[in-house]
C-alpha cells in the first residue's frame, strides 16, 4: 500500500517535472504571447509570418476650404513710416516713438480710404511659437496706442510673424535690434 | 489505497504545482535587459549580413536601430566562427561573450521575403524564427518589424523603429510639412501649399496631424487627415492662432488665440466647433500641451515677467506655476508616461531641459547650438528636437537621458518643429 502510493506520487512528480520542463521550454522561446503560432511551429513546419506593409503617406494633399476670397486691399509697395524698434522679449511701446505714431494718426486722418496692416516681429533668438505670440503683442501695442491717438480700430488689422520674416540673418545684436520690429503696411482697396 | 495515502498524493501534487507555477512565472518575466535601470549593460549581439541580395543592407538597419537604442553592441561580423549557413551552437559563441546571435536569408522574387531566427547563446535556443514579406519598395519597413520584434524578445517592450517624425522645412524660401521615418529616411513633403508653417502635433491614433499655417495675411488652423490625405481648416479668425496638441479623446484640440485681444488657451471641439476659453490674462498664453492622460494642460505664460512653464487642469482650474529657474522656458511637451515635462530653455542660447510636473529633478540634456521645440517618442526612451549647432537648422534626435544626440534631417535642408509620431 505504502509503496504503491509512493509510487503514484513519484509518477504525479516525474509528470508535473516534466511539463515544467516544457513550460519551461515555451516561456524562454515564446517570451512574446503575440507568438503562439510559432508554438505549433514544430507540429506543422508552419513558421509565424507577417506581411510588413505601410500607410501610405506620399501623394499630394488636397486643400478641402476654398481659400478665402482674394484680398480687396493690396499692399502699398513701400512702407512711408519707419519700423517701431522693441527691447529683447518686451512689447511696450518706446516713448521716443510717439512722434512718429502721431504722425502715422496724422496721415490715417487724411487718407481715409486707406487701412493699415500692422506686422509684428521678433529675433530669432527666441523660439517660434512664442515669438509668434510676441510678434503679435508688439503690433497690438502699436494698434492700442494708433487707437488712443483716434484711429479707429476697425482700420487697423494685426498680424504676427514671429521670427519667420526677418530683415537681416547676422548673428549680432545690431540685427537683432532691426529685427524686433512692428512694421506698418498701408493697405489701399482695389475692389472686389 | 488509504484516505491518508491519498492526502499525501494531493499534498504532493499541489507543493509541486505551486512551485512549478512560481517557476514558470519567474521564468516567463526574463527580461534580458531592463529598460528601466539607468546602468543597464549592453548586449552583446551578432547579427549576420542575411543571405542574399540585399542581406547586408538590412542587415545594416538592424544593427543601427539596435545601437541606437544604446541597449545593444553589435559585435563586428570578423570575429564570428560560426558560418552562417551552418546550424547554430552556442559553444562557438560563448568564448566570444556573445549573447544573442540574429541569422537570416532573403529572397527578392516578386517581392521580399525574409527569414529571420534569433538565438540565446546561454539557453542555446532560438528564441525567434519568423518569415517576413513585403513589396520590394518597403525594405527599410521591413528591416525596421525585424529590429522591433529582435528588441521585444530581449526588452519585452514595444520598440519604435516604425515611427515616423513630421516636421517643417524650408525649401527655396518657402515652408511645407514634411514627414521622415524616425531615422531620418525616407523624407516626404506633403504637397501642401508654401506658406509659413508652425509644429505639427499627431492625433493620438497617427491618423492626423494639426498645425497653424499663415495664408492670405491670416493665421488659420489647419488638420490634415492621412487617410483620406485631404487638409481642412478647422479655425481662423483676425490675429494670431495657433494649435496646440490634441485631447487623447481626438475629438478636441488646445490652441493659443488672440481673437479677444491677447493670445489665451482655448480648447476647441473638431465635433461641433465649439471653443472653451481657459485662460484670461492681459499677457502671453501659448503652446498647450495636454498630458497623455488628459488631466492636465503645461502651456507658457509670461504672467510672472518673464516665459516660464505653467500647468492647469484640463478645465483651465488650478492654475500652478512648473518652472523657476531662468527667464525663458518655452515649448513643453509630455513624455508618455506623463512623468517628465521636456521643454526648451535658455541657458545663454536656448537648450533642452527637463523636469518633473512638480517641478523637480530638473535636468539639461544638450550644450552646444540653440536647441529648441523637443518632442518624445512613443515609448519615452528618445526625444527629437531641431538645433542649429552645426549651422543650419535640422531635427535631431537623443536618448531622453541626453545620449548619443544626432542629426537626422538631411543636411543643408533648414528644417524644425520635429514632433515623433504616437506609433
Amino acid at each position: 500500500m505504502k509503496v504503491r502510493s509512493l509510487m503514484v506520487v513519484s509518477a504525479v512528480l516525474f509528470i508535473i517535472a516534466f511539463g515544467l520542463v516544457s513550460c519551461q521550454k515555451k516561456a524562454v522561446i515564446q517570451p512574446d504571447p503575440g507568438q503562439q503560432q510559432q508554438q505549433q511551429k514544430d507540429l506543422t513546419q508552419q513558421k509565424d509570418q507577417e506581411k510588413v506593409t505601410e500607410k501610405q503617406l506620399d501623394g499630394k494633399v488636397d486643400s478641402v476650404n476654398v481659400m478665402d476670397k482674394g484680398a480687396q486691399y493690396a499692399e502699398s509697395k513701400e512702407s512711408m513710416f519707419s519700423d517701431i524698434l522693441f527691447d529683447y522679449d518686451k512689447y511696450d511701446v518706446h516713448e521716443k516713438y510717439k512722434q512718429t505714431l502721431q504722425s502715422v494718426s496724422t496721415w490715417m486722418s487724411k487718407n481715409t480710404a486707406a487701412r493699415l496692416s500692422l506686422e509684428g516681429h521678433c529675433d530669432e533668438r527666441g523660439t517660434n511659437e512664442y515669438n509668434l505670440a510676441l510678434g503679435d503683442r508688439r503690433a497690438k501695442a502699436v494698434k492700442d496706442y494708433l487707437v488712443s491717438l483716434g484711429v479707429a480700430s476697425g482700420r487697423i488689422d494685426v498680424i504676427s510673424f514671429g521670427e519667420e520674416k526677418p530683415v537681416c540673418r547676422e548673428q549680432t545684436e545690431d540685427c537683432w535690434s532691426k529685427n524686433r520690429r512692428a512694421h506698418f503696411t498701408v493697405l489701399v482697396k482695389v475692389g472686389k | 489505497m488509504g484516505h491518508g495515502a491519498w492526502r499525501n498524493v494531493v499534498f504532493y501534487a499541489v507543493l509541486v504545482l505551486t512551485f512549478q507555477v512560481l517557476l514558470f512565472t519567474a521564468v516567463e518575466a526574463k527580461v534580458y535587459i531592463d529598460i528601466t535601470s539607468p546602468s543597464a549593460k549592453k548586449l552583446p549581439i551578432a547579427i549576420y549580413d542575411l543571405q542574399g541580395a540585399q542581406g547586408k543592407e538590412i542587415a545594416d538597419i538592424i544593427r543601427d536601430d539596435l545601437t541606437f537604442t544604446g541597449l545593444f553592441i553589435c559585435i563586428d561580423k570578423a570575429s564570428y566562427i560560426e558560418p552562417i549557413s551552418q546550424k547554430f551552437n552556442q559553444q562557438n559563441w560563448k568564448p566570444l561573450g556573445i549573447e544573442a546571435v540574429v541569422k537570416g536569408t532573403m529572397t527578392a522574387a516578386q517581392g521580399l521575403s525574409v527569414d529571420i531566427a534569433v538565438y540565446d547563446v546561454f539557453e542555446g535556443k532560438e528564441m525567434l524564427s519568423k518569415q517576413y514579406q513585403s513589396s520590394k519598395d518597403l525594405l527599410r519597413q521591413l528591416a525596421h518589424n525585424i529590429s522591433n520584434d529582435i528588441y521585444k524578445v530581449f526588452t519585452n517592450q514595444t520598440g519604435m523603429f516604425r515611427t515616423k517624425i513630421a516636421f517643417v522645412a524650408e525649401d527655396d524660401r518657402e515652408k511645407g510639412i514634411y514627414v521622415m521615418d524616425w531615422d531620418g529616411q525616407r523624407v516626404r513633403k506633403l504637397g501642401l501649399k508654401g506658406s509659413l508653417v508652425l509644429a505639427p502635433h499627431w492625433s493620438a491614433d497617427g491618423t492626423k496631424i494639426v498645425y497653424s499655417s499663415e495664408r492670405g495675411r491670416q493665421w488659420g488652423i489647419y488638420l490634415l487627415d492621412f487617410g483620406k490625405m485631404t487638409e481642412r481648416r478647422i479655425f481662423a479668425s483676425k490675429g494670431t492662432n495657433m494649435a496646440g496638441s490634441f485631447l487623447p479623446t481626438g475629438d478636441a484640440i488646445t490652441l493659443s488665440s488672440t481673437k479677444d485681444g491677447t493670445p489665451d488657451i482655448y480648447v476647441l471641439s473638431l465635433k461641433d466647433e465649439t471653443m472653451k476659453k481657459l485662460t484670461f490674462t492681459q499677457g502671453i498664453e501659448v503652446s498647450p500641451a495636454v498630458s497623455p492622460d488628459g488631466s492636465q494642460i503645461a502651456f507658457v505664460s509670461d504672467r510672472g515677467g518673464s516665459p516660464q512653464i505653467y500647468m492647469m487642469r484640463a478645465d483651465g482650474s488650478d492654475i500652478r506655476r512648473v518652472t523657476f529657474e531662468g527667464s525663458y522656458n518655452t515649448s513643453p511637451a509630455w513624455s508618455p508616461a506623463g512623468d517628465r515635462i521636456v521643454f526648451s530653455c535658455r541657458r545663454g542660447k536656448n537648450q533642452i531641459c527637463i523636469v518633473k510636473p512638480d517641478g523637480s529633478a530638473l535636468v539639461q540634456l544638450t550644450e552646444s547650438g540653440n536647441n529648441e521645440d523637443p518632442s518624445f517618442s512613443p515609448e519615452g526612451r528618445y526625444i527629437t528636437f531641431s538645433s542649429d549647432r552645426d549651422g543650419t537648422k535640422g531635427i535631431y534626435i537623443m536618448r531622453a537621458n541626453g545620449e548619443t544626440q544626432k542629426k537626422v534631417s538631411p543636411p543643408g535642408l533648414r528644417s524644425n518643429a520635429p514632433t515623433w509620431s504616437p506609433n
